[in-house]
C-alpha cells in the first residue's frame, strides 16, 4: 500500500506545470538584411544582368522598382523599360504565392526583357527578405492587355 | 513479553489494513476510484498542459521570426548601433541584438540567455528555442541569427544574433488551472465512491450477517432457525447449504430423541408390567419361605436362592421404575424440614449399619429436603461403600453457610482411575468377573439423580488415606418448585 502514494504524487507533479527542456529548432532564421538592393538591367548582349545598388539596406520592393524605372545610371547597362523619369510610383500587392505589380506603364512602354527585369528585381528582393523563389510575379500595367493577367517567374532566379 | 509485542504487532497491521469486510470493500473502492480519476486527470492535464506549452511557444517563436523578418529590409547592413537598437525594439522588451563587438540590450535577458542556446545559435544558423526555469518561473528563450539571403536564394549568416526571453508563467498558470478543476473533479467523485462502496458492501454483507445469526441460533439449539436465500449467487448458494445442513441435523435430532423417549417408554413399560407378577411371584415366595423348615436340604438352598433372587428382582423393578421416573421427569420433590444428622443415622440404623459404619456429625444441621431421597441417597452410598470398599465406612456431615456436605469414604484400595469418569452410569460394573453382586447397577445412578433433584451435586474420587470417597453436596436455599 505505502510506496503508491510518493508515485502517484510524483506522477501528477511530473503532468503538471512547465517543465524546462533542451534546445530545439524553432524553424528558419529569419533573413533580410542586406548590403543593398539587386536591380536587373540588360547588358550589350541583350542578357539580364543583376547589379547591386548599395544603398545600405534592402528596403521594400516598392523601392526596389522606383530604383529600377529610374534607369541603370551610367554603368554601361541598359534597360528595356520606357520612362518618363517623373516620380514613377509602383504599387506592391502581395497575395500567397503572388506579388501583383501595379505599374505606371502601359504594354507598349515595355519590352519583353524589360518585363523580365521587373519581375527578377521584385523576386530578387522577396527572395532577399525570407520569401520563397517558387512565388509568381503578376505585372499589371496601365492600359488593358492580357498580359497583366500572366504570373510569372523570373528566367534567372530559379 | 513476546505476547505483548505480538498484540501490538497484530494491533498495527489491524490499523494499516482494516479487517472488517465492509471497511475492507470501501477502501478497495475509494483506492480504485481514487487511481483511475487520479489517472484520468494526471493524463488529461498531462496532455492538455503539453498542448498548451507547445502552441504557446510556436505563437511566440512565430511572432518573434515575423517581427524579425518585418523590420530586417529597413535596416542598414553593416548594422551600426542604431540599427542594432532598432531591431531591438522591434522585436519587444527582454531582448539582445548582437552584431560582432555591437550590442544592443533590454531587461534582464542577457542573464539568462544559456551557453547551448549561444552555441546553437552560432552553429545551426536557424532559429532554436530553450525553456528553463529561473528564478521559480518558466521561461522561453528564443534565439536566431538574422541571414542574408542572395537573389538566388543561398543564405549566409549575416553575424547578427537576436535572442529573446519570453515569460510562461501566464502558461503555467493555465495549466495549474487545469490541474486543479481535475483534482476537484477527482475529489469529487470521492464520496460518490464511498456512498457506492457501503451500499455494495450493504447487499454483500447483510445475507452474510442473516447467516451468521441462523448460525448462531443453531448453535443456540434453535434448530427451526433458517435463513431465506436471496437471488442467484454463491451467497445465497452458501445459504441454501446452510439451511440444508440445519434440516438434515434437526432430522437427526428429532429420530435419536424419538429413538430416546421409545427406548425409556419401554423400560418403564417392561417395569411396569413386571410389577403385578412379580408381586404374586413374591407372595408365593413368601410361603415358600414359612415351609423351608420341612424340605431337605438341597431344595432348602434351592428355595433360598429363589427367595433372595425374587427380592433382588424386586428392588430392580422398583430402581427401573424409580429411573424412569427421572427420565420423564415426573419425579416430585416432597421437602420437608429436616435434620441432615439424625436422618443420616436413621437410615443407618433402618439397616442396621450403626455398628459397621462411622459417623461423623459434629453439629446439627437443619435443612429443607426430601427425607426419602436423602435416604435413598445415604443408603446407596454407604451400601455402595460396604459392597466394594473396606471397613471401616466413615459418614462425615458437615455444613457451611452455602451447602451441606455428606461424605461417604471407605478404606479400601479407592476407585482405579479408568472407573471414577463412569460409576455413575447405569448397570455399569467395574469388575467385568464379578457380575453377580446384590445390586441393581442402578444405585449410584439413582443417587446422583436424586442430588441433582436437590440442585446439589454428587461426586466421586479418592481421599487423601487411598479409599473411595462420595461426597454429596446440598445447596442450603432449595427453591421451591
Amino acid at each position: 500500500m505505502k510506496p503508491i502514494w510518493p508515485v502517484i504524487a510524483a506522477l501528477l507533479l511530473a503532468g503538471c506545470g512547465v517543465q524546462p527542456s533542451g534546445v530545439t529548432d524553432g524553424g528558419k532564421a529569419p533573413s533580410g538584411v542586406a548590403p543593398g538592393v539587386t536591380l536587373y538591367f540588360v547588358d550589350a548582349r541583350g542578357e539580364l544582368r543583376p547589379q547591386l545598388r548599395r544603398t545600405g539596406h534592402l528596403g521594400t520592393i516598392s523601392e526596389a522598382m522606383s530604383l529600377l524605372l529610374w534607369g541603370p545610371g551610367d554603368s554601361g547597362l541598359r534597360t528595356q523599360i520606357t520612362s518618363n523619369k517623373t516620380t514613377p510610383q509602383v504599387v506592391v500587392a502581395t497575395a500567397p504565392g503572388v506579388i501583383q505589380l501595379m505599374v505606371p506603364l502601359s504594354i507598349h512602354e515595355v519590352t519583353p526583357l524589360g518585363i523580365d527585369q521587373i519581375v527578377c528585381t521584385a523576386l530578387g528582393v522577396h527572395v532577399q527578405g525570407g520569401g520563397s523563389r517558387s512565388t509568381k510575379v503578376q505585372v499589371r500595367f496601365t492600359l488593358h492587355t492580357p498580359e497583366s493577367d500572366k504570373k510569372r517567374a523570373c528566367p534567372v532566379i530559379r | 513479553m513476546t505476547e505483548r509485542s505480538e498484540g501490538t504487532d497484530r494491533q498495527g497491521t489491524r490499523r494499516l489494513w482494516p479487517r472488517g469486510l465492509r471497511a475492507r470493500l470501501v477502501v478497495a473502492f475509494v483506492l480504485v476510484t481514487v487511481l483511475g480519476a487520479a489517472a484520468a486527470a494526471w493524463s488529461s492535464a498531462g496532455s492538455a498542459s503539453s498542448a498548451l506549452v507547445t502552441s504557446t511557444q510556436q505563437r511566440l517563436t512565430e511572432t518573434i521570426a515575423g517581427q524579425i523578418g518585418a523590420i530586417t529590409p529597413q535596416l542598414t547592413y553593416p548594422p551600426d548601433q542604431v540599427a542594432l537598437d532598432r531591431l531591438r525594439a522591434a522585436v519587444g522588451a527582454e531582448t539582445l541584438v548582437t552584431y560582432q563587438n555591437l550590442r544592443s540590450s533590454d531587461g534582464t535577458a542577457a542573464g539568462l540567455v544559456t551557453d547551448a542556446l549561444r552555441t546553437a545559435v552560432r552553429t545551426k544558423h536557424r532559429l532554436v528555442t530553450q525553456r528553463i526555469i529561473a528564478d521559480g518561473r518558466p521561461w522561453l528563450l528564443v534565439g536566431t541569427p538574422v541571414t542574408i539571403t542572395a537573389p538566388n536564394g543561398a543564405r549566409t549568416p549575416s553575424g547578427i544574433e537576436v535572442y529573446s526571453v519570453r515569460d510562461l508563467s501566464g502558461v503555467e498558470q493555465q495549466i495549474e488551472g487545469l490541474a486543479r478543476s481535475a483534482a476537484g473533479t477527482a475529489a469529487l467523485a470521492l464520496p460518490l465512491a464511498v456512498v457506492l462502496a457501503l451500499l455494495a458492501a450493504g447487499s454483500v454483507l447483510r445475507p452474510v450477517r442473516e447467516l451468521r445469526d441462523t448460525a448462531r441460533r443453531l448453535a443456540a439449539g434453535d434448530l427451526d432457525a433458517r435463513s431465506p436465500p436471496q437471488g442467484a449467487d454463491e451467497l445465497a448458494e452458501l445459504t441454501v447449504t446452510v439451511n440444508e445442513m440445519a434440516e438434515s441435523v434437526q432430522a437427526s435430532m428429532a429420530a435419536m430423541q424419538r429413538m430416546q423417549a421409545d427406548a425409556r417408554r419401554f423400560a418403564a413399560d417392561v417395569s411396569h408390567e413386571l410389577r403385578t407378577p412379580l408381586s404374586t411371584l413374591t407372595a408365593v415366595v413368601e410361603v415358600l419361605a414359612t415351609t423351608t423348615g420341612g424340605m431337605e436340604a438341597d431344595a432348602r438352598e434351592s428355595a433360598r436362592m429363589a427367595i433372595t433372587e425374587t427380592h433382588r428382582l424386586v428392588r430392580l423393578v422398583d430402581d427401573l421404575m424409580e429411573v424412569s421416573r427421572f427420565d420423564a421427569g415426573t419425579a416430585q420433590l416432597r421437602v420437608e424440614e429436616v435434620e441432615v444428622t439424625r436422618a443420616v443415622r436413621d437410615c443407618l440404623r433402618a439397616r442396621g449399619w450403626l455398628d459397621r459404619v462411622e459417623l461423623v456429625a459434629p453439629q446439627e444441621v437443619s435443612l429443607r429436603l426430601d427425607r426419602r431421597r436423602l435416604d435413598v441417597i445415604v443408603a446407596n452410598l454407604v451400601g455402595n461403600a460396604l459392597r466394594h470398599g473396606e471397613p471401616p465406612v466413615r459418614v462425615r456431615v458437615s455444613a457451611s453457610s452455602e451447602q451441606v456436605r455428606v461424605e461417604v469414604t471407605d478404606s479400601g484400595p479407592g476407585l482405579p482411575e479408568h472407573v471414577s469418569p463412569h460409576v455413575f452410569d447405569r448397570f455399569y460394573k467395574a469388575d467385568a468377573a464379578r457380575t453377580r453382586t446384590p445390586g441393581s447397577g442402578l444405585g449410584l445412578a439413582i443417587a446422583l439423580e436424586n442430588a441433582r433433584l436437590h440442585d446439589g451435586d454428587l461426586t466421586a474420587g479418592n481421599a487423601d488415606g487411598g479409599g473411595a470417597r462420595f461426597v454429596l453436596c446440598l445447596p442450603r436455599e432449595l427453591e421451591d418448585r
